[in-house]
């Protein structure tokens, strides 16, 4: 079943000064458990696509369908419900609560859901294992290093156990060796969880390990291509 | 959660919120504390109008405030007494005879109102006899062939009976201050000579003394030179009960101070049974029954059961004898509640302040929050805590600082007796002894999380207009 349905998307920004067609014309459909990359230069609408995909940002026309929900209907206060339990976000940066502990932030969104105390801390328990950080739950993130951050934004964005989880240039901000690391957790994650990975990048390394490669142009889709991805061994 | 992140959020910025929690906490003491010390000369105010001057209940004939003719009795006051002792409520009953007269000296003649008592019950039932000055005298307890009247400081002034004369053996015997050598040389010429009243002895004063020493000396040596004539006697006059002019000498058995110069002036005390003799009303005869109640706090339920039992004589509470007090009472509640206010109001924008500064330098944070599902509804409430928690924080500290400060105040008293004629001469006690009653800590408490709480509204309004995009771009 089709996670994602995207049909004739159009995102116009209507400036005061000029207006930027940012996507135009974009049809993609997501199956469960994807691993996929969106790439493209600067500028060719990678932000915007996964800000429509999130929920964050509403098309100019066209039709976005998330597992047979079309966003548009949805109210603002609906909306922010429905990304809290369907979709997990990691950012490039600021992901996560300075003043709670590593811990804490992973459970947060479990507890925005109202979510039995037991059963977070088995799923805060169990996400830090799977990031490698358990000895770091009490830690809070100025304490930790940008990729450590950005895999406790991974356990974050999956807690709440979502349709799909949505990461924008995720390891914009990372060395070499922390973009692979956090790139084979997502990639492990997305295996064991059967969860739908959707990430933009310009990093060919990066690029390397995805299932499923989207090149965008000018706020067009120009190549749509499924590989056998290379992960590196750990 | 919201509740824990907001309080780890105020201290993100320890200075920050420390500064806005002191403000708080130094704002919300000043107002306590001052309004404390104000609500003491009220309090103080109340209970000496109520046990020196008025008790609770006063019964007399239903004319009687008009019409103060001696002749104007209480009808069968006998009965009326039995059936008062009736309610559970009335703790002591006495009665009095209530004469217009004029008391005068040598020189002067002033209008007074002449209180015949029972010495024995009313000793019981006021606390008049507390307030006699030392070295005057004493509450009707000097054996005497003599008429005996007790009368106020300031009456006594006023006749003459006290008056105003400096001599170096005063000035030696005056244990409060040791007079330097230097000012006794200066103030010798006024030595011997007498002063009829404080104002013309301190302006005998001022043209001797430095400004510097007449504020350090000037009110000890007026205590020092203060003199009462001993074996004083004044002549009080008033219609007898064939309504002729009568005349007699009495001596004066004690002068009073209390904190109200009026009552002071006007009234005057003489044993009921002298009175009896010199006007020749009839024993068990009565112009007033005055009720002492077991409590205070009965008077209002007490008094119109009494006066439905005696429809045929006025009944009248404290309350409605001085309604001025009562009305202070009220009114002064309502003054503290106004002035706390306005300080808190003030408090207020340092806390506006500070939560804007919190909301926007979080611009990026706030914006993740509401990507990944953080609804409206705990945003708001997350600021709203963070504003809350700045204020009850800082108004508890204050609230501590006072109850602590007026604890250890309120057993001694801050004395203001250097700068108190203003205060006194309105019936107030100079002497301070903060207080607060539990109804304005009530509502100081709520005032101050209504504080936090209205702060929070324009913050965490301008919080809830962040749009994640904005807040979430990165270039
Ligand atoms: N809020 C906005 N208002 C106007 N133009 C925008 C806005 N956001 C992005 N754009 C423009 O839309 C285009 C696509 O931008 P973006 O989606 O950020 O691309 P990418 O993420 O691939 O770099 C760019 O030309 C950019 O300047
Ligand atoms: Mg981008």
């Amino acid at each position: 079943m089709n996670v994602i349905e995207i049909r004739n998307l159009h995102k116009i920004y209507d400036g005061s000064e000029v207006k930027v067609h940012a996507v135009k014309g974009v049809n993609l459909t997501f199956e469960e458990g994807e691993f996929a990359a969106i790439v493209g230069p600067s500028g060719s609408g990678k932000t915007t696509l996964l800000n429509l995909i999130g929920g964050l940002d509403q098309p100019t026309s066209g039709e976005l369908l998330v597992g047979g929900t079309d966003l548009s209907t949805l109210k603002p206060s609906a909306l922010i419900d429905f990304r809290l339990n369907n979709i997990g976000f990691v950012f490039q940066s600021y992901n996560l609560i300075p003043v709670l502990t590593a811990g804490e932030n992973i459970e947060f969104i479990m507890a925005l859901q109202k979510k039995a105390r037991r059963e977070r801390d088995a799923r805060t328990l169990e996400l830090l294992e799977a990031i490698g950080l358990s000895d770091r739950i009490h830690s809070r993130p100025a304490k930790l290093s940008g990729g450590q951050q950005q895999r406790v934004a991974v356990a974050r964005a999956l807690a709440s156990r979502p349709k799909y989880v949505l990461a924008d240039e995720p390891t914009a901000n990372l060395d070499g060796k922390s973009a692979t690391s956090l790139l084979q957790i997502m990639e492990k994650l997305n295996h064991e969880e059967k969860i739908t990975f959707i990430f933009s990048t310009h990093d060919p390394r990066v690029v390397k390990m995805a299932r499923r490669v989207i090149t965008l142009e000018d706020g067009c889709v120009v190549s749509d291509e499924t590989r056998n991805p290379e992960i590196p061994e750990k | 959660m919201i509740a824990s992140i907001a309080w780890k959020n105020v201290w993100r910025n320890r200075t920050r919120s420390m500064t806005v929690i002191s403000a708080m906490a130094v704002g919300v003491f000043a107002g306590v504390f001052t309004i404390a010390a104000m609500n003491s000369s009220v309090v103080q105010r109340i209970e000496e109008a109520v046990d020196i001057e008025l008790s609770h209940v006063h019964i007399n004939s239903r004319d009687f405030r008009s019409d103060h003719s001696i002749n104007n009795l209480l009808p069968a006051p006998d009965s009326l007494r039995n059936r008062l002792h009736t309610f559970p409520e009335v703790e002591w009953v006495t009665g009095r005879i209530i004469l217009n007269g004029i008391a005068s000296t040598a020189n002067k003649s002033v209008g007074v109102v002449i209180n015949g008592v029972d010495v024995e019950k009313e000793k019981r039932m006021f606390r008049l006899h507390e307030k006699v000055i030392p070295g005057t005298g004493s509450y009707f307890e000097a054996k005497t062939r003599f008429n005996t009247v007790l009368v106020g400081e300031k009456l006594a002034k006023e006749l003459n009976i006290i008056r105003y004369i400096l001599t170096p053996e005063q000035m030696d015997a005056y244990e409060r201050v040791r007079f330097p050598v230097s000012l006794t040389e200066k103030v010798a010429p006024l030595f011997g000579r007498r002063f009829i009243t404080d104002k013309k002895f301190t302006a005998a004063l001022d043209s001797l003394l430095t400004a510097k020493e007449k504020r350090k000396y000037g009110y000890p040596l007026r205590e020092a030179a203060w003199s009462f004539r001993e074996g004083s006697r004044m002549v009080l006059s008033f219609l007898d009960a064939n309504e002729i002019q009568t005349s007699a000498v009495f001596r004066i058995s004690g002068v009073f101070r209390t904190n109200n110069d009026m009552f002071e002036a006007s009234s005057v005390f003489v044993p009921e049974m002298e009175l009896r003799q010199l006007t020749g009303l009839p024993v068990e005869s009565y112009h007033r029954l005055i009720c002492r109640l077991e409590e205070n706090g009965l008077t209002d339920t007490a008094v119109p059961a009494i006066r439905e039992a005696f429809p045929e004589v006025e009944v009248l509470s404290w309350k409605e004898i001085q309604p001025d007090m009562a009305m202070l009472a009220d009114m002064m509640q309502q003054i503290y509640g106004v002035f706390m206010a306005l300080i808190l109001a003030a408090l207020a924008f340092g806390i506006v302040n500070t939560m804007l500064m919190a909301v926007l330098e979080r611009t990026r944070e706030l914006g993740m929050l509401a990507a990944i599902g953080m609804n409206r509804r705990k945003t708001f409430l997350m600021i709203m805590l963070e504003s809350l928690y700045l204020s009850v924080t800082g108004g508890a500290i204050g609230m501590a600082i006072s109850g602590i400060v007026i604890a250890a105040t309120s057993r001694n008293g801050i004395n203001l007796v250097k700068y108190s004629e203003g205060l006194e001469a309105m019936g107030f006690s100079a002497h301070l002894f903060p207080v607060i009653d539990t109804p304005f800590f009530i509502i100081t408490s709520l005032l101050i999380m209504l504080t936090g709480i209205l702060s929070a509204i324009y913050p965490a309004r301008k919080a809830l207009k962040m749009n994640p995009l904005e807040a979430l771009r990165t270039d």
